[in-house]
């Protein structure tokens, strides 16, 4: 079973809309997939496919959190100081730990000297597999708002994307992964058989590849480049053009123009590809797919 | 959903500074959150106003590019890390015990081994050690950039690439700015959040007085602005929504005009598209600056007495 993941330093850039036409083209023409929503924090990919049929939901407890026993609490504040964090705060002479901030460590509990700190299970987000209308059920983490541990959440959705192909005996697991290259995206290309890094001819947007491509070297996984919005800037489309093939020597997979038929398509959650296979847009993802699908999945 | 413990943030946000904070976020990436950010800090500068300019979006700090400012050598970002003396240790496993990451691994009769990546910096091993032997290490998360840049200071966080903990590095870039706020007269400071919910969000919003969430119109836009609006709430933190590629061909504003009406929250711009916005993102030249007679340079020129009118008293705004 190969992954293919679907990343970006820069948000916006059109991982979901990359996403979603490869999953459909592999459906269709005959590669059994899994589709797995990675991006927790904005999981989108299931409007995109036209959302789902909700097969399971299940609560992921990833977190961690402190709590306070007030009645052996004696507001010595030692867990104030302590908490890197800045977790726990003094509410009316008491510790009063802020949810948002607290990330589990513990080490409250450990400079306690009452015992007053328990550290319990929370709830990270939720889980849920749906059957989209392209015969390929699509896996999606919800984060709970404002929690930490996203990498966590996203490991969950990546493990249970690879037990539903497996129960299936699907070839390929298609990830959309976050934005960004931190903990969820670090979780997100961990054991990834192919990065698709998609990008657009911007200063900002090529400054985040290149942070991204740090982050995909270190992991050793090989990748393709997609410039969307490719005549956006066509100063900088050359600039970006030779970078990708003659600096980071990756091979670009496709450009695709600006073609508000994607933004037609979105608006009616329905891939692009499905939407208007004609657009400029559909013809050259389409292309990029099949490219994607003779190299990972021959 | 269960409650982990804790208590709501609503009640415990405390700001350290005094000086008026929006922080300009959104839940979906790349709808504009950067350009909003430059101009509406380039704008307030233009009218008089002493702005500091935030970039905490550590995994993707585009501030200054957008700015045209150059950024000299950083301080870095240093997190605790363990640093296990193996003549000392007696091997109890105490550390391993504590250590709720796992960061921290050994067989019984064994000195522990560190797995770095892990590692959230707690110093819970550190403190357990009957024998002192985990030093304190130290290791490099990221580093924040301080510049003024035509008359705005301009402060950001970047995470080194293949670290995963970007909400320290947010926290450091925020605790940076608080002190550098104290030394001198600012009127106003804008932060850039990350895209999403997840807490490294949480971290750029918590000094906030303010939240700017930009959206664009499409069903995806709606949705994340659900998400963020639910963050926001949490942190009871007063939200305006920003609409921008208002009038993208093919784009639908009903459904972000509907989240935000059932949600109690204003649209206090709509950006249209813009060619000369595009040229402005490309050069690194802020559009209300450069070219502010042009419609998106307009739009964005029309939220600056908006936002004046939190911290100026009386007069001109």
């Amino acid at each position: 079973m190969k992954e293919i993941v679907v990343a970006s330093g820069k948000g916006g850039v059109g991982k979901t809309t990359v996403a979603a036409s490869l999953a459909v083209f592999l459906a269709k023409t005959g590669t059994k997939i899994v589709a797995a929503d990675a991006d927790v924090d904005a999981p989108d990919l299931l409007l995109a496919l036209g959302g789902g049929r909700t097969i399971s939901s299940t609560e992921i407890e990833a977190s961690e959190k402190a709590t306070i026993d007030e009645s052996k609490c004696t507001g010595c504040g030692d867990c104030v100081s302590a908490c890197p964090f800045g977790a726990i705060v003094m509410d009316n002479h008491r510790p009063t730990v802020v949810r948002l901030m607290c990330e589990g460590c513990g080490v409250c509990k450990v400079v306690c000297p009452v015992d007053a700190v328990e550290v319990k299970k929370a709830v990270t987000g939720t889980l849920k597999i749906e059957d989209t209308k392209y015969g390929f059920p699509s896996v999606t983490g919800y984060l709970r708002p404002g929690e930490h541990n996203s990498g966590y959440l996203v490991a969950s959705v990546k493990n249970s994307g690879r037990k539903t192909a497996e129960d299936l005996g699907a070839k390929a697991l298609v990830v959309d992964a976050a934005p960004g290259i931190g903990c969820p995206v670090i979780a997100s290309i961990t054991g990834a058989s192919y990065v698709i890094a998609v990008t657009e001819p911007t200063p900002a947007a090529k400054r985040d590849l290149e942070r991204l491509v740090k982050v995909i070297k270190h992991f050793g996984v090989p990748v393709g480049v997609v410039i969307n919005k490719a005549n956006l800037s066509d100063d900088f489309r050359g600039v970006l053009e030779d970078w990708v093939k003659h600096e980071l020597g990756y091979q670009i997979l496709g450009e695709i123009p600006i073609d508000y038929e994607v933004v037609k398509a979105l608006v009616k959650m329905v891939p692009v590809t499905e939407f208007n296979p004609n657009a400029e847009a559909s013809k050259i993802l389409t292309a990029i797919a099949k490219r994607v699908k003779d190299e990972v999945l021959p | 959903m269960k409650s982990g413990g804790g208590a709501s943030a609503k009640l415990l946000r405390r700001k350290r500074v005094s000086v008026p904070v929006i922080a300009v976020t959104g839940g979906k990436g790349g709808t504009g959150k950067t350009t909003v950010a430059v101009n509406l800090a380039v704008g307030l500068s233009m009218k008089g106003s002493k702005v500091m300019l935030v970039d905490a979006d550590v995994d993707g700090p585009c501030c200054a590019m957008l700015l045209g400012a150059e950024l000299d050598a950083g301080e870095e970002v240093r997190m605790f890390k363990p640093v296990i003396d193996a003549a000392k240790c007696t091997k109890c496993g105490k550390c391993v015990d504590v250590c709720r990451e796992h960061a921290l691994v050994g067989l019984e009769g064994q000195v522990p081994s560190l797995f770095e990546e892990l590692c959230s910096g707690c110093k819970a091993c550190h403190l357990v050690c009957e024998v002192d032997a985990i030093k304190s290490g130290q290791k490099v998360l990221g580093t924040i950039y301080i510049t003024d840049s035509n008359g705005i200071k301009l402060v950001v966080g970047e995470l080194k690439p293949t670290e995963p903990r970007s909400p320290i590095v947010a926290r450091a870039t925020m605790l940076r700015a608080a002190e550098e706020l104290e030394h001198d007269k600012y009127d106003v400071a804008i932060v850039d959040t990350a895209p999403g919910i997840h807490n490294v969000v949480a971290q750029a919003l918590w000094e906030a007085d303010l939240a700017l969430a930009v959206t664009e119109p499409t069903p995806l836009g709606a949705h994340d602005l659900g998400f963020m609006l639910d963050l926001t709430e949490e942190l009871g933190l007063p939200t305006e929504v920003i609409l921008n590629k208002a009038d993208i061909p093919g784009g639908l504003k009903d459904e972000v005009v509907k989240t935000s009406r059932d949600r109690g929250v204003g649209i206090v711009a709509e950006i249209p598209m813009d060619e000369e916005l595009l040229r402005s993102y490309v050069s690194g030249e802020p559009l209300v600056r450069k070219s502010p007679k042009s419609p998106a340079g307009v739009a964005l020129l029309a939220l600056v007495p908006h936002i004046r009118e939190m911290f100026v008293k009386g007069g001109e705004t």
